[in-house]
């Protein structure tokens, strides 16, 4: 369970405060496919990175599973984005001097146990489509190759929350399609809590959440799960 | 991580392979600058290990070039347990050879007696004979000598040959190789030869080299021998070349005062306004003068008895003061190189902004960036290390096979790799500051910059 309470983001510009999410609420069970969507400058992303503790409240609440953010020092932020978040970014963001194996086996590079946990990346990397590519570097893949090396990245950890920040933004409408068919594979297979910030609907299916946000504030459920709040 | 770093660096070819430049040549030059100062302990040590014996001069000489010893205590010496052979010795600079004059690298006749250098168990120059034959009894009284190959190369002669030494003709007999730099500067005679040519006192010697017995303690024997001589007195040391170049002069000599007060200064006594000067430094200084009354009791020897290891401890006490001035240079190479360092990381980083906001979210420490960057400017180092140490070490090469006879650098294994392990230390900590600035980004502020 991700419980988001009377969340807060103020961004500063110089001495100017501009406000990015103005106090909001909501809670998303474990194991759900979530939308957040709305306009650009609406503040997805932001909660987006605020749910993958990459960045931290103004004021307000986030607790997952049980453990409040705010508890939480740096390096157990760390280990909690190590251990249970995986992140799909819509510019894929994968790192260019690493073939596609190296790119999914990232966040075990500090620890050593990336040579461990090769074959099940390798896996990973054939279950969406890519054993043929495994040497290859990210100049080398389409964008929708890549958009499959970060997913097969983020699930590899087998995390409890993935968060998608506009996965298809930079793929056309059949490469998209894929890529939610793969995302929504893996979530049903390793039961992750799935959280998709886009702008494009047509990705959503009616058992999903979806919650529109708009300047800040969420508007509207178009689907009400169970205890979770109105904004 | 190791493979993950390389790669970044190789990522950016030029901008890794001028910082490496920029520590080789700053390593290279640390290298060959340390090597002068390497060349000079090794030269020194290397020397010193050919002539095991001991060396007897005046007291405040700072080379037996510069001392004038009685002639009559080599008798004395003989008498003293545990010297087995006491070989006296004159010096003199030799000026002008087949109508060269000779500037650099100096030369210098060696006179010696014959007699009890023969007696010697362990002589450098008659061990590293390599043509012709070492002088004999017969050679007494003649104009034979032994040169070096440097001297016999440089003036294309060989045994048999005539060189005109200081005006004087001469027959090389033999040719010596020691492969020292500071051996291979003689031409050997008889030492009665060599007072005649720099008109010597015939009863003053330079000094004295003494062979001890197997079984004698030489640091023991040192003491023993400035204590049997403590109670006499000589004239103050006074480079006879000097003394040569206006004999008699004294009172008006400017030279003559200046190294008068360069005595006292030695000596630690204050220089007398009214130099005394009654005996002309060209004049025997071997008078066993009465012990002086105004002498302090407790004076020191008038003699310095000195082992290989004194030599190299003098050595070593100018190579440190040469080591400060080479620390000098170096650090102004260094600093440049280091600079490129800290300019390419940072360039690096600030390029790799987004990079470290993905690392960042996927879990990746701060710590683990720093470690990263810090291990990615170290790798430079060590690079740069590298072939700074080997373009140093084989530029020494390159000069010493270029000037045998004039140089002598000398970049030890722990100068290289001193050179290896300072460059990547340097590598780490020009890393040291664009890793802080990498690690302490936000990872949302990292990839929205992107």
């Amino acid at each position: 369970m991700i419980s988001v309470q009377n969340v807060v983001r103020t961004l500063h510009r110089g001495e100017t405060a501009i406000p990015v999410l103005r106090g909001i609420s909501c809670e998303i069970a474990e194991g759900d496919f979530t939308f957040i969507v709305g306009p650009s400058g609406s503040g997805k992303s932001t909660l987006l990175y605020l749910l993958g503790a990459l960045d931290e409240p103004t004021d307000g609440e986030i607790t997952v599973g049980g453990q409040r953010f705010s508890a939480m020092s740096e390096p157990e932020r760390d280990a909690f984005r190590r251990s249970e978040v995986g992140f799909i970014f819509q510019s894929f963001n994968l790192l260019a001097n690493l073939d596609a194996v190296s790119n999914v086996l990232v966040p075990y590079l500090p620890s050593g146990q990336a040579a461990a946990r090769r074959d099940e990346a390798v896996e990973l990397l054939k279950r969406v489509g890519l054993g043929h590519r495994l040497d290859h570097k990210p100049g080398q893949l389409s964008g929708g190759e890549q958009q499959r090396v970060a997913i097969a990245r983020a699930l590899l950890k087998r995390p409890s929350i993935v968060l998608a920040d506009e996965p298809t933004g930079e793929l056309d409408s059949a490469t998209g399609e894929e890529i939610f068919r793969y995302l929504r594979d893996l979530q049903a297979e390793q039961g992750s809590t799935v959280v998709v910030v886009t702008h494009d609907q047509r990705y959503i299916r009616p058992t999903d959440i979806v919650l529109e946000i708009r300047d800040g504030r969420f508007v509207g459920q178009a689907s009400e799960p169970a205890e979770t709040e109105s904004p | 991580m190791f493979t993950f770093a390389i790669g970044n660096l190789l990522s950016r070819p030029v901008r890794s392979a001028l910082s490496i430049l920029g520590l080789t040549v700053a390593i290279g030059g640390m290298v060959g600058l340390f090597s002068i100062a390497g060349g000079i302990d090794n030269l020194v040590r290397s020397t010193f290990e050919l002539i095991p014996g001991l060396l007897i001069q005046q007291r405040g000489a700072p080379v037996p070039i510069f001392s004038v010893l009685p002639a009559s205590w080599q008798d004395e010496l003989q008498q003293i347990d545990g010297v087995s052979v006491v070989n006296p010795e004159v010096i003199t600079r030799v000026n002008v050879i087949d109508d060269k004059t000779i500037i650099s690298p100096p030369r210098f006749l060696l006179g010696f007696d014959i007699e009890s250098r023969l007696k010697l168990r362990r002589g450098v120059y008659s061990e590293k004979l390599e043509q012709g034959r070492f002088l004999e009894q017969a050679d007494q009284g003649t104009f034979n000598i032994v040169v070096s190959r440097q001297i016999a190369e440089e003036f294309e002669k060989g045994v048999n040959d005539t060189l005109r030494v200081n005006g004087y003709d001469m027959r090389i007999v033999g040719i010596y190789h020691s492969g020292s730099l500071l051996l291979d500067v003689n031409i050997l005679a008889d030492i009665d030869t060599v007072r005649q040519m720099a008109r010597f006192d015939p009863g003053s010697v330079s000094c004295y080299y003494i062979e001890t017995d197997d079984d004698a303690d030489q640091d023991i024997l040192q003491q023993h021998i400035e204590q049997r001589f403590a109670d006499r007195t000589l004239q103050s040391w006074e480079p006879s070349l000097l003394s040569l170049m206006s004999p008699g002069a004294s009172d008006g000599n400017p030279i003559g005062a200046f190294i008068r007060q360069l005595d006292a200064a030695l000596r630690d006594v204050p220089a007398e306004p009214e130099p005394p000067a009654p005996v002309a430094p060209s004049q025997p200084s071997d008078v066993e003068s009465e012990p002086d009354e105004a002498a302090d009791p407790a004076a020191e020897s008038p003699v310095e008895v000195r082992t290989a290891d004194d030599w190299s401890d003098r050595f070593r006490e100018m190579t440190g003061d040469l080591d400060l001035f080479l620390g000098i240079m170096t650090a102004i190479g260094v600093s440049i190189a280091v600079l490129s360092i800290i300019n390419t990381m940072l360039m690096s980083v600030t390029e790799r902004t987004i990079e470290f906001g993905i690392l960042r979210a996927n879990g990746w420490t701060r710590r683990d960036i720093v470690r990263l960057v810090t291990f990615e400017s170290g790798l430079l180092g060590v690079c740069g290390g590298l072939f700074g140490a080997m373009v140093g070490w084989g530029a020494t090469l390159v000069l010493n096979a270029n000037w045998p006879d004039r140089l002598h650098l000398y970049a030890g294994p722990e100068l290289l790799l001193f050179g290896i392990a300072f460059s990547t230390l340097l590598g780490v900590m020009g890393g040291v500051y664009p890793a802080w600035l990498a690690a302490r980004l936000s990872p949302m502020e990292a990839i929205r910059r992107g």
